[in-house]
């Protein structure tokens, strides 16, 4: 009897659970969470085994989680408790851990550790960038450099924090260069404020455009396992308008591609991840084990571009996915640890998938406000419709009733050969979903839709014929300025 | 008719008021005698109104006393009526608003006084029924309850004291209106897209008719409030939009490429020597009137000044001014030449009389061929354009050949209806053809 140790209670980890769950080896599968996933604590319950509710962050509590259930592996679904040293706390216990060390996990908690990696092995889709360790020095750049940038907290902070600001009309930049500003003192003193774990406190890059795409793939540290590429959708509201959230939905294609990305691109997408992978054990000495996922963007300087890396599956991406795969859990887990990942053949459903995120009125910006009104979610009636649901940022009450934690409620997944129809089959779910005190849910309605589809085409077309220009007249990964006085910049180097 | 915008910052660190300023410039066009600007600071709403045209009505003493991450903005048509410049439209209680409007508000003066309140002009009596409709529950249902009386041809975006921003389009759909987003930073609405182009946020939507949106310090909400009976006005496309503007879904330049190759179709010159353009509503009617005729184009005209919207000046004395400024012909691209003359409308004939003269009586064109890329105007806009009484208007009383006479142009042609709908590209049934049939959707 294998048993599984899975750490995390959000959709994603409710998805892995699932996955672990369908396994022919019937794993009795434990958990460590922070809140009661209903979802996750029913598949535990049915396997056989239990749950430890406490901090999920904490590689000690997860340790001895994992010793009092002395479980055969531990699948770790979130970062934090990666940057924190969770899996260094389990494989120093001997069990074997899926999920990163602490050092090679910092590909995500450290996006100035990432870009300068990606510099220093040359590793195409790389961003030039700037990493401060004082606000001073920051805001000094951004009012010297007023321009097209990127500012994020230099530290994975939960997905937030990053501002984007496209600055080409001269006449709106004073307002922006004061937004850029504000916003560098913001991630002082909101978005990096705890986390001592890391020098450089704010990253200011190129701004890049054009359409973004995941690509998630297991890794044993030599070869890497990938999944079928996901797109997410980050504005709060339908039509790509409103502010940024940790993502509302998400789509996948028939196969392994996107509608708007090609093989190719698929490709050289999926070489970038197994480079930086090999640049970390050639720099660290240290194997990754676990899950890495490219959050991507395919743009005008490279193609293929990395924006961040995940040393985990997106959410909502991993829950796009992990239901198509028909390969076992076990033994992929099998694999990973005894370094022979790649013979194992990684096999998935032939289905184009959707799914969206139902949130409570006041998410994201308003957390507080979102949190703490009972939900009701008809499991059965979601199924009735050819769907189903994942929990996510809802607690169990000991009363069986269930309450917002503030975050996204639950996500709601199915699959088929149209997005369009897959999308329409969604949307006479969201009934199903509903805070019984009156309180507002909402999610995105054009997710998987035609219109926005055609969008992601339009815009990956345009790119792509950019940069393929810009291939061919030798300009990949660089930019050239004339700057009198000075000369001929070439910027392919920083 | 006015041009109306809305920002909506999700970062209280933004200030709108600069973005306002530069989206009412790019709506310049709807209305040049007066504008505004409110934003709303997280405490009250801050407003500022002049006389005149956008950047020269404000400096930046005013942009930096507007604070505030969500703002609105109007330019108007109509000079201030005796009062200093009050729009957007006030309301103070019970719940402060500022209103900006485009389209007929008449109804909401009606409206108003049913129940008790006072109100000087339509736009502010509109403001006055949404702040006591807002005051009393569901905005949605506020919304509604409004809509339902102010007939279908009012636009609409407001701002609360409450931080909440509210835009309207009325089932006619007479007047465009569409949605755009800045990144993850704000939402715009505007009366057409170029405004959002030139601050460089995206086009998402043209507003259907009857909906609403909804924005709150935590969300953005859609509603139908009325079901959608579109009657597009059709004088967008030939005159009143810019070409880079995309309304109803239609490209402004291309609906007006399209008209040129009617023009073309439908009266050809023989033998005309070069192709020249009214500036600059008529080029792009110009330039495929070239284009599907071979006839080569040239420019023939020059404008000084700045840019001004002749037709729709106020009085005639400013509609000379403007058109004489903006039109000092080029000698060489005329003289001796066997011309066409491509404008975009003929009201009163006046000013098509004058060019023509000064191009074959001075600059010596040997022949002037009038062509307009407009159906005959025959009738009032009810919906806020202005457009001078039936008797002042030419179309409605003489024949082509008779106008070609009064222009003394060698001939003259007015572009087809039936050429119009269909360069539009929109059912005729959800046109608006009021100004060139007299039958409008709604009664007078």
């Amino acid at each position: 009897m294998v048993k599984v140790l899975l750490v995390g209670e959000g959709a994603r980890e409710h998805a892995i659970a699932s996955a672990i769950c369908r396994s022919t080896q019937s794993p009795r599968l434990y958990a460590v969470m922070r809140l009661r996933n209903p979802g996750i604590l029913d598949l535990c319950l049915k396997s056989g085994g239990d749950v430890a509710i406490g901090d999920s962050m904490d590689p000690g509590f997860i340790s001895r989680a994992a010793e009092r259930f002395s479980v055969d592996f531990v699948f770790i679904g979130p970062e934090e408790p990666l940057f924190r040293g969770a899996a260094n706390a389990i494989e120093d216990m001997g069990i074997p851990c899926i999920g990163a060390r602490r050092e090679a996990a910092e590909i995500e908690m450290s996006k100035a550790f990432m870009r300068r990696l990606m510099w220093r092995h040359k590793i195409p889709g790389r961003l030039r960038f700037q990493a401060f360790k004082d606000l001073g020095d920051a805001i000094a750049y951004i009012e010297e450099y007023a321009e097209s940038v990127a500012i994020k907290p230099a530290r994975q902070a939960g997905g937030k924090g990053v501002k984007v600001i496209a600055d080409f009309q001269a006449y709106l930049s004073k307002e922006k260069g004061h937004v850029k500003a504000e916003h560098a003192k913001a991630i002082e003193s909101k978005y990096m404020r705890g986390y001592t774990d890391i020098e450089d406190r704010i990253l200011i890059e190129e701004r890049v455009e054009g359409p973004e795409y995941t690509v998630q793939m297991f890794t044993d540290g030599d070869s890497v396992a990938p999944f079928p590429l996901v797109q997410d959708n980050k504005n709060a509201y339908d039509m790509d308008i409103g502010p940024e959230t940790g993502g509302m939905g998400s789509i996948s294609g028939k196969g392994m591609l996107l509608p708007f990305i090609t093989q190719e691109e698929y490709e050289a997408s999926v070489d970038i991840v197994r480079r930086c992978v090999k640049a970390l054990e050639a720099d660290l000495g240290v194997k990754y084990k676990g899950v890495i996922s490219g959050q991507m963007m395919l743009t005008p300087i490279w193609g293929p571009t990395i924006i961040e890396f995940y040393s985990r599956f997106g959410d909502p991406e991993g829950v796009n996915v992990l239901p198509l795969l028909r390969t076992d859990m076990v033994e992929i887990m099998e694999a990973i640890a005894s370094g022979k990942l790649h013979k194992v053949k990684m096999e998935f459903e032939e289905a184009a998938t959707v799914v969206k995120c139902f949130a409570p009125r006041g998410y994201p910006e308003r957390r507080d406000l979102a949190a703490g009104h009972p939900v009701g979610i008809d499991a059965d009636a979601i199924r009735a419709m050819g769907c189903e649901v994942f929990y996510g940022s809802v607690d169990l009450a000991p009363d069986g009733g269930m309450v917002t934690g503030g975050s996204r409620i639950c996500e709601v997944f199915a699959k088929g050969d149209d997005l369009p129809e897959i999308s329409d089959r969604i949307e006479r779910c969201s009934p199903f979903i509903r805070c019984l005190d009156g309180w507002g849910v909402f999610h995105r309605s054009d997710i998987g839709s035609a219109a926005l589809l055609n969008r992601r085409i339009e815009q990956s077309n345009l790119i792509r014929e950019v940069y393929r220009y810009r291939m061919g007249k030798g300009l990949i990964g660089m930019e050239i300025d004339w700057i009198p006085g000075k000369g001929k910049i070439v910027h392919s180097d920083w | 008719m006015a041009g109306i915008i809305g920002l909506y910052g999700y970062d209280t660190a933004w200030k709108m008021a600069r973005f306002i300023y530069y989206g009412l410039m790019a709506l310049q066009h709807r209305g040049q005698e007066s504008c505004g600007i409110s934003t709303y600071d997280g405490e009250r709403l801050l407003r500022e109104c002049r006389a005149g045209m956008v950047d020269q009505a404000f400096g930046e003493a005013e942009l930096e006393a507007l604070r505030g991450w969500i703002g609105i903005g109007q330019v108007d048509p109509e000079p201030p009526n005796g009062g200093p410049p009050a729009k957007p439209s006030f309301a103070k209680c019970p719940l402060g608003l500022a209103l900006a409007c485009d389209g007929s508000a008449a109804r909401a003066l009606k409206a108003a006084r049913e129940r008790g309140l006072s109100a000087g002009d339509p736009q502010g009596a509109l403001a006055a029924l949404l702040s006591r409709e807002l005051a009393n529950g569901d905005p949605f249902e506020a919304i509604e309850r409004i809509a339902g009386e102010l007939g279908g041809a009012c636009n609409f975006i407001a701002l609360t004291e409450r931080g909440e921003m509210i835009a309207y389009r009325g089932e006619l759909g007479i007047k465009p209106m569409v949605i755009g987003n800045f990144g993850f930073d704000y939402g715009a609405v505007a009366s057409e897209s170029c405004a959002l182009d030139v601050i460089g946020a995206e086009l998402k939507a043209d507003l259907s008719p009857g909906e609403a949106y909804l924005f709150t310090p935590w969300s953005i909400e859609r509603r139908k409030v009325r079901e959608a009976r579109p009657r597009y006005c059709a004088f967008e496309y030939v005159y009143l939009a810019r070409p880079d503007s995309i309304i109803n879904g239609k490209s402004v330049y291309e609906v007006r490429m399209r008209i040129g190759e009617k023009l073309a179709s439908e009266s050809d010159v023989e033998g005309a020597d070069s192709v020249l353009a009214v500036p600059e509503t008529a080029i792009p009617f110009a330039m495929a009137f070239s284009n599907a005729t071979g006839k080569p184009i040239g420019m023939g005209f020059v404008q000084t000044g700045r840019r001004v919207r002749s037709a729709i000046r106020p009085t005639q004395f400013e509609r000379l001014v403007g058109v004489q400024l903006k039109l000092n012909p080029i000698r060489a691209a005329m003289a001796g030449k066997r011309v066409v003359l491509i404008d975009d409308s003929v009201v009163r004939g006046t000013t098509t009389k004058n060019t023509v003269k000064v191009m074959r009586n001075r600059m010596g064109a040997k022949e002037v061929h009038v062509r307009i890329g407009s159906p005959r105007i025959i009738s009032q806009c009810p919906f806020g354009i202005e457009v001078p009484d039936r008797d002042e208007l030419i179309a409605a009383h003489l024949s082509e050949e008779e106008v070609g006479k009064v222009v003394e142009a060698d001939t003259f042609h007015w572009l087809s209806l039936e050429g119009l709908i269909e360069a539009i590209g929109l059912p005729r049934g959800s046109l608006c053809l009021g100004c060139f049939t007299g039958e409008y959707p709604e009664a007078l």
